[in-house]
C-alpha cells in the first residue's frame, strides 16, 4: 500500500514538473539559507567553548571613574594574578596574557612580521584546554626567555613539529628557547596566539604595581558557583592591596576616592561571554555582539519560515488538483486514515529531497560564505552528529505541517462531489493562502527596509567627512624598527617628488596606538576638574599631513621651543573642559612617580591651539576628548602622497628603507584601507544582510510565482468565457494580479512601522548616524510591489493570452 | 439484494429546498440487471450515490444483504463498499499517474490481497478485457473505449456482488459503447447484479428491467423481455 502511495507520489510529482521544481527548490533555498546562517551563529556561540574547564574560568576586569571619564578595561594590574591565587584557597590557578603587538621574527636571513605573539604566564596551560604536542605543559614556561609555538608555526620555522630545543630570534636580537608545541589554537578563541612567549622573561611581570592595568587575567575557580563570592569580596581585596599606593600617588584613600564621584572597581567576566558580550578596552582581539546572533538567528527562522510556507501554499494549491484521485480512492475503499496517510508521506517525502539538496548546496557554497562572513567554518563529523538529527526533526515536522492541509483537508470531501468536479470552483481554501501570502511580504519588506538602512548608514560612515583625510596616505607602520634613523627615513622621505607631507608618529587617527592620561584644570587636583583624554605624541607635521584643520589657536611649530610644553586640544576636549577661549590656557598634569606628600608634582601645559573634531574611534562612539603633544614618537610614518604613480614610489620608499635597515621588511599599508578594515565587521554584516534579504525575497517569489500559476490555471475558463465577451488582456491581467496586489499592500502596512521601530533601534547603537527618510519605506513598499506584480504577470499574461477555444473546449 | 423503502433526499442552499429523491421504494434481487431512466435532475445520480453508499439518505430505510445501511458511517460504508460493490462511471475517473495495471489493481490494495494473488487477478481480468497489451500504459494513451474497459475492469476486480454503472457509454461512440454493454450483460450473465442509471433507450434495452424516475419517485417500472 505504502508503496502505491510513493509511487503516485512520485509520479504526480514529476507530472507537476514546474510546480514540484519550485516547490522543492524553494524548500532548499530557503533551508540551505537557513543551514549556513545556523553554522554561523553556532560558530558564534562555541567561543572558547573548546576549553574542557570553560564554566570555571573568568576573566578579571577593571573598571574606572575618574571624574566624567568612565573607562572598561578587560585587562588588570599586574600582580593581580598571583596575589588572588594567594588569598583566596577556592581559586585554583590564575593566569596571566598579555599581547605583545607586532614581533619580527627570524626565519634564515629574513624577519617575518608576526602579529599572533603572546606573554603568557606559565600556568596558561593548566587554565586553558591547549594540548601540548611535544614538551611537557607544567614546566614548559617557567623559566626566562622561552617560548611555546603552535604546531603550524613550528612547521613553518622549522619545517618540523618536533621543533623542542630550537631557539627562535624575536626582533633581531633576543633568544627563546622553544619549550613546547601545542596544536593550533581553535579558530573560536577570543585569543589567537601563535607564539606563547613566558612572562617570565620581562622584569615588568614582576611589578608590584597596583594602579595601572596592562595584564589579560584570568581566574580558574575550583567551584564555577564561587564567582558570585569572588565578586563580592573585591572592594576589599583592593582596599588591602592597593590602598596605600592610591594614598601616595593620589593622596587619598580608596573610599575618599569613591566619595569624590570616582571609583575603582574589579569584576568578572565569565570565559564564554567575552567573544560575545565584552566589548572593553585591551581585549585581546576584536569581539562580537549578541546583536548580530540574535538578527541573524531571527532572519534564519524568517527565511524558513517563508520557505516553509511556500511549501504550504504550493502543496495544498496544487492538492485541488487531486481532488479527484481522493474521490477515486475512497470510492475504491480507501478509508480516510489511508488518505491521510498518503499526503503526509508524500509532503515528508518532498521535503526529504528538499533537505537532501539544502545541505548539499549548504556545503557547496560554505567555503564562499566563510569568505563573506570572514569565518573559519568547517563541517566536521563532530558537527553531523547534532546535524542529522536536526535535519531530521525539521523533515517530519514541515513535511507534517505542509502536508498537514490538504492531508486533512481532502481526505474529508465527500467522493461524490469531488468525482463530479462540485468542488474544483470552489475550493481555494483561500484565506489561509491569503494570510500566508502576507506574512511573506511582511517578513521580506521588514528585510528590505532593513538592508535599506543598514547600507544607508554604512554608506554614511564612508563617506561621512571625518575631520581628516584618509585619501592619499600610506603608512609605514613599522618605522620603529629604524630606531634612530627613523628621522633620517622621514627627512629623506619628505624630500621625494609625489611626497606632500610626512608624520611620525604611532597616534594616526586609524592606528592602534592609544594612551591615556589624566589632567586637571587646576593645579588644586580636583578630581571633578580632571579630564582623562587620550594623550598623543605627534609632531608639527601631523594636523597638515592628516589635513585637519584648527578650529582656533595654531599649529605646533619646529621654531618654537616652548612647544615642548604646549599642548594643542580638539574641539571634544576643550568643550569638555569649559573654557570660553582656551587658548594660552593651562592645564595641569601629575606626573606621577616616587612622592610621599599630599600633593604630587605638577607639570604645567599651555593651550596654542584648538584642532576641529576628527574621528579615531568607531562611529558608533561619540569622538573623545584628545590631548595633542609635540614628541618623538616613532611608532609609524604617515605620508600624504600626491601622485597617481604610486608603484613608482613605492619603489623609492622601499630603496630607502633598505638603505636605512636590510634585515627588516617594510610594512606599510594605505589609511583608507586602514579605515575600512575597521568597519570590516560591519560591511560583513551589510553583505550577508543583502545576501539573505535577496534570497528570502527570491524565495518569497518563488512562492508567489507558483500560486499566480495556480490562480490563473484555476480560473481558466473564466478567463476564456470574459475573452469570448471582450475582455482585454490588460483586463485580464489587472483582475488576475488584484487580490496578489491587495495582499502585498496589507504586508507593506503591516511591516513598514516595525521596521522603523527596529532600525532605529538598531541605529541607536551609532554615536553619529542617519535618520530613517521617509524615502526608505516607500522604496521598500513600492520595491515590493514591483517585485510581486512582475512575478504574478508571467502568469496572468500567459493566461490572458490564451486563446479562450482552448480553455473552454477542454470542459 | 436491495431494499429501499421511503427514501427521501434532499438538497439545501440557503434560500431553496430541493427534494432529489421523494419517499422512493423500490428492490433490486440478486443477479438482475436494472436500468434506471429519466430526465435530468430527476434524482437518479442521487438515487446511485445512495445505493453505492457514497451519499446517505435523508429518511427511510436502505437494506443491502439484510443489513440496514442508511444511517452507517463513512468507515462502515467504505468497508462494505469495497468488498461488496464495483463501480463505472461515464468519466472513467481513472488515475492518470497510475498505469492500466496499477489502476485495476488499487481496490485489491485497497481489500488487502497480497501481492501475489493481485498480480494474478489482475491479469485475469484484463485478459477478459482484452486489453492486457495496454497494461502498462497510462489513461491519458488509450482511447476511451479502452479507458471505460480499464474502469470496468478495476470495477470487477473485486468480484463484487454488485456493479453500479452511471452512463457507463456517456462518453463514447456508438461502437464502443456497444461493446461496453455487451461486457457488463456478461457480468450480469456470470451472476453480478447491475444497476445502470442510462438516458440512452438503445442502453436500457440491455437490461431486464427499467426503472423509470420522474422528480425523485417511480413513475413506471417496464419488464424487458
Amino acid at each position: 500500500m505504502f508503496k502505491n502511495y510513493i509511487k503516485t507520489a512520485v509520479r504526480s510529482l514529476y507530472k507537476n514538473k514546474g510546480f514540484t521544481a519550485i516547490n522543492i527548490l524553494g524548500l532548499a533555498l530557503g533551508l540551505a539559507t537557513c543551514l549556513l546562517i545556523v553554522f554561523y551563529v553556532v560558530d558564534e556561540l562555541s567561543y572558547d567553548r573548546y576549553n574542557t574547564k570553560a564554566n570555571r574560568i573568568y576573566r578579571v576586569n577593571e573598571d574606572l571613574k575618574l571624574g566624567e571619564n568612565n573607562v572598561q578595561y578587560a585587562v588588570a594590574m599586574p600582580p593581580l594574578a598571583k596575589t588572588l591565587k594567594v588569598e583566596y584557597p577556592y581559586i585554583e590557578d590564575a593566569t596571566r596574557i598579555k599581547n605583545a603587538g607586532t614581533t619580527h621574527v627570524k626565519k634564515g636571513n629574513i624577519n617575518i612580521v608576526e602579529n599572533r605573539v603572546g606573554f603568557v604566564d606559565a600556568s596558561i596551560f593548566n587554565v586553558f584546554t591547549l594540548p601540548m604536542i611535544s614538551g611537557e605543559p607544567k614546566t614548559a614556561l617557567l623559566e626566562p626567555n622561552t617560548v611555546v609555538l603552535t604546531e603550524s608555526t613550528a612547521k613553518k620555522y622549522f619545517n618540523t613539529t618536533d621543533a623542542v630545543g630550537k631557539t627562535i630570534v624575536f626582533n633581531e636580537k633576543e633568544n627563546f628557547k622553544v619549550t613546547g608545541v601545542i596544536k593550533d589554537v581553535p579558530k573560536q578563541s577570543h585569543f589567537n596566539f601563535d607564539f606563547f612567549v613566558s612572562l617570565e622573561s620581562f622584569p615588568d611581570s614582576r611589578s608590584n604595581e597596583w594602579l595601572r592595568s596592562d595584564y589579560n587575567t584570568y581566574v580558574l575557580l575550583k567551584d564555577a558557583k564561587d564567582h558570585t563570592k569572588l565578586e563580592a569580596s573585591f572592594p576589599a581585596f583592593l582596599q588591602k592591596f592597593s590602598g596605600s599606593q592610591m594614598q601616595s600617588e593620589l593622596g587619598m584613600s580608596i573610599s575618599q576616592f569613591e566619595k569624590s564621584g570616582s571609583h575603582f572597581r574589579l569584576n568578572l567576566t565569565a570565559l564564554t561571554d567575552i567573544h560575545l558580550k565584552s566589548n572593553r578596552s585591551g581585549e585581546l582581539g576584536p569581539n562580537s555582539t549578541t546583536q548580530y546572533v540574535y538578527i541573524f538567528s531571527a532572519i534564519a527562522l524568517f527565511i524558513l519560515l517563508i520557505a516553509c510556507v511556500n511549501f504550504m501554499n504550493l502543496s495544498t494549491a496544487r492538492s485541488s488538483n487531486r481532488a479527484r484521485e481522493v474521490g477515486v480512492r475512497k470510492v475504491l475503499g480507501s478509508s480516510r486514515k489511508y488518505l491521510i496517510l498518503q499526503f503526509l508521506a508524500e509532503s515528508i517525502l518532498v521535503t526529504f529531497v528538499a533537505t537532501v539538496i539544502a545541505m548539499i548546496a549548504a556545503a557547496a557554497v560554505l567555503p564562499l560564505f566563510n569568505q563573506l562572513s570572514g569565518k573559519e567554518i568547517v563541517l566536521t563529523v563532530e558537527s553531523l552528529k547534532w546535524l542529522v538529527p536536526s535535519l531530521l526533526f525539521i523533515i517530519l515536522v514541515i513535511g507534517s505541517l505542509a502536508g498537514s492541509y490538504p492531508a486533512f483537508f481532502l481526505s474529508a470531501f465527500q467522493p461524490i462531489d469531488v468525482l463530479k468536479g462540485k468542488l474544483s470552483a470552489g475550493f481555494k481554501g483561500g484565506d489561509l493562502r491569503s494570510f500566508l501570502v502576507v506574512f511573506q511580504f511582511f517578513v521580506s519588506i521588514l528585510l528590505i527596509i532593513g538592508t535599506l538602512v543598514i547600507y544607508n548608514q554604512l554608506n554614511y560612515i564612508q563617506t561621512k567627512n571625518l575631520g581628516y583625510n584618509r585619501n592619499q596616505v600610506l603608512v609605514v607602520q613599522n618605522s620603529s624598527e629604524l630606531k634612530d634613523q627613523a628621522k633620517v627615513f622621514k627627512q629623506e622621505l619628505a624630500e621625494l617628488p609625489g611626497v606632500k607631507s610626512a608624520t611620525m608618529t604611532g597616534f594616526l587617527p586609524t592606528n592602534g596606538w592609544r594612551n591615556t592620561r589624566i589632567y586637571f584644570k587646576d593645579a588644586s587636583f580636583d578630581q571633578k576638574k580632571s579630564l582623562f583624554p587620550q594623550s598623543w605624541e605627534v609632531d608639527a607635521d601631523y594636523i597638515p599631513t592628516m589635513d585637519m584643520k584648527m578650529a582656533a589657536g595654531r599649529n605646533f611649530s619646529k621654531e618654537m621651543m616652548t612647544d615642548s610644553s604646549a599642548v594643542i586640544l580638539n574641539e571634544a576636549a576643550a568643550k569638555f573642559l569649559g573654557f570660553s577661549d582656551p587658548i594660552n590656557k593651562t592645564i595641569y598634569q601629575s606626573s606621577g612617580g616616587d612622592r610621599k606628600g599630599s600633593a604630587p608634582n605638577v607639570k604645567e601645559c599651555h593651550i596654542i591651539g584648538v584642532v576641529k573634531n576628527f574621528h579615531f574611534n568607531s562611529l558608533r562612539e561619540k569622538i573623545e576628548p584628545v590631548v595633542m603633544t609635540l614628541g618623538q614618537n616613532s611608532g609609524a610614518l604617515g605620508i600624504r602622497v600626491s601622485t597617481t604613480n604610486i608603484t613608482a614610489l613605492m619603489g623609492q620608499i622601499k630603496d630607502k628603507w633598505n638603505s636605512l635597515s636590510p634585515g627588516v621588511q617594510i610594512n606599510y599599508s594605505f589609511m583608507d584601507q586602514d579605515f575600512d578594515a575597521s568597519y570590516r565587521t560591519e560591511q560583513r554584516i551589510g553583505t550577508i544582510f543583502v545576501i539573505f534579504t535577496s534570497l528570502a525575497i527570491i524565495i518569497a517569489c518563488l512562492g508567489l510565482f507558483g500560486l499566480a500559476a495556480y490562480a490563473a490555471e484555476q480560473r481558466t475558463k473564466e478567463i476564456g468565457i470574459r475573452k469570448v465577451l471582450g475582455a482585454d488582456v490588460s483586463v485580464i491581467v489587472g483582475m488576475l494580479s488584484k487580490d496578489f496586489i491587495k495582499l502585498v499592500c496589507i504586508a507593506i502596512v503591516l511591516a513598514s512601522p516595525i521596521a522603523w521601530y527596529g532600525m532605529n533601534k538598531w541605529l541607536q547603537d551609532f554615536a553619529y548616524r542617519i535618520t530613517i527618510q521617509w524615502w526608505v519605506i516607500a522604496v521598500a513598499g513600492a520595491g515590493a510591489l514591483v517585485i510581486a506584480f512582475v512575478t504574478i504577470s508571467f502568469q496572468s499574461v500567459k493566461a490572458a493570452l490564451a486563446n479562450p477555444v482552448d480553455s473552454l473546449k477542454n470542459e | 439484494m436491495i431494499k429501499i423503502t421511503n427514501l427521501e433526499k434532499f438538497y439545501r442552499t440557503e434560500e431553496v429546498e430541493t427534494i432529489a429523491l421523494n419517499k422512493l421504494t423500490m428492490e433490486v434481487n440478486t443477479g438482475e440487471f436494472v436500468a434506471i431512466m429519466g430526465p435530468s435532475g430527476c434524482g437518479k445520480s442521487t438515487l446511485l450515490n445512495i445505493l453505492g453508499m457514497l451519499d446517505d439518505p435523508d429518511e427511510g430505510s436502505y437494506v443491502f444483504n439484510g443489513i440496514e445501511v442508511a444511517h452507517f458511517n463513512e468507515r462502515k460504508r467504505a468497508d462494505l463498499r469495497k468488498h461488496n460493490i464495483g463501480f463505472v462511471f461515464q468519466s472513467f475517473n481513472l488515475i492518470d499517474e497510475l498505469t492500466v495495471f496499477e489502476n485495476v489493481e488499487l481496490p485489491l490494495i485497497y481489500t488487502g490481497v497480497t501481492a501475489a494473488e493481485r498480480v494474478k487477478r489482475v491479469e485475469e481480468v484484463l485478459d477478459k478485457m482484452q486489453i492486457m497489451h495496454r497494461r502498462n500504459h497510462y489513461p491519458q494513451q488509450l482511447s476511451g473505449g479502452q479507458q471505460q474497459r480499464v474502469a470496468i475492469a478495476r470495477a470487477v476486480v473485486n468480484k463484487p456482488k454488485l456493479i453500479l454503472a452511471d452512463e457507463p457509454t456517456g462518453n463514447l461512440d456508438s461502437s464502443n459503447g456497444n461493446d461496453v454493454m455487451e461486457l457488463l450483460t456478461d457480468l450480469n450473465e456470470q451472476g453480478t447484479t447491475i444497476i445502470m442509471v442510462t438516458h440512452s433507450e438503445h442502453d436500457a434495452r440491455y437490461s431486464h428491467r427499467i426503472i423509470r424516475l420522474l422528480d425523485g419517485q417511480t413513475v413506471m417500472e417496464n419488464i424487458m423481455v
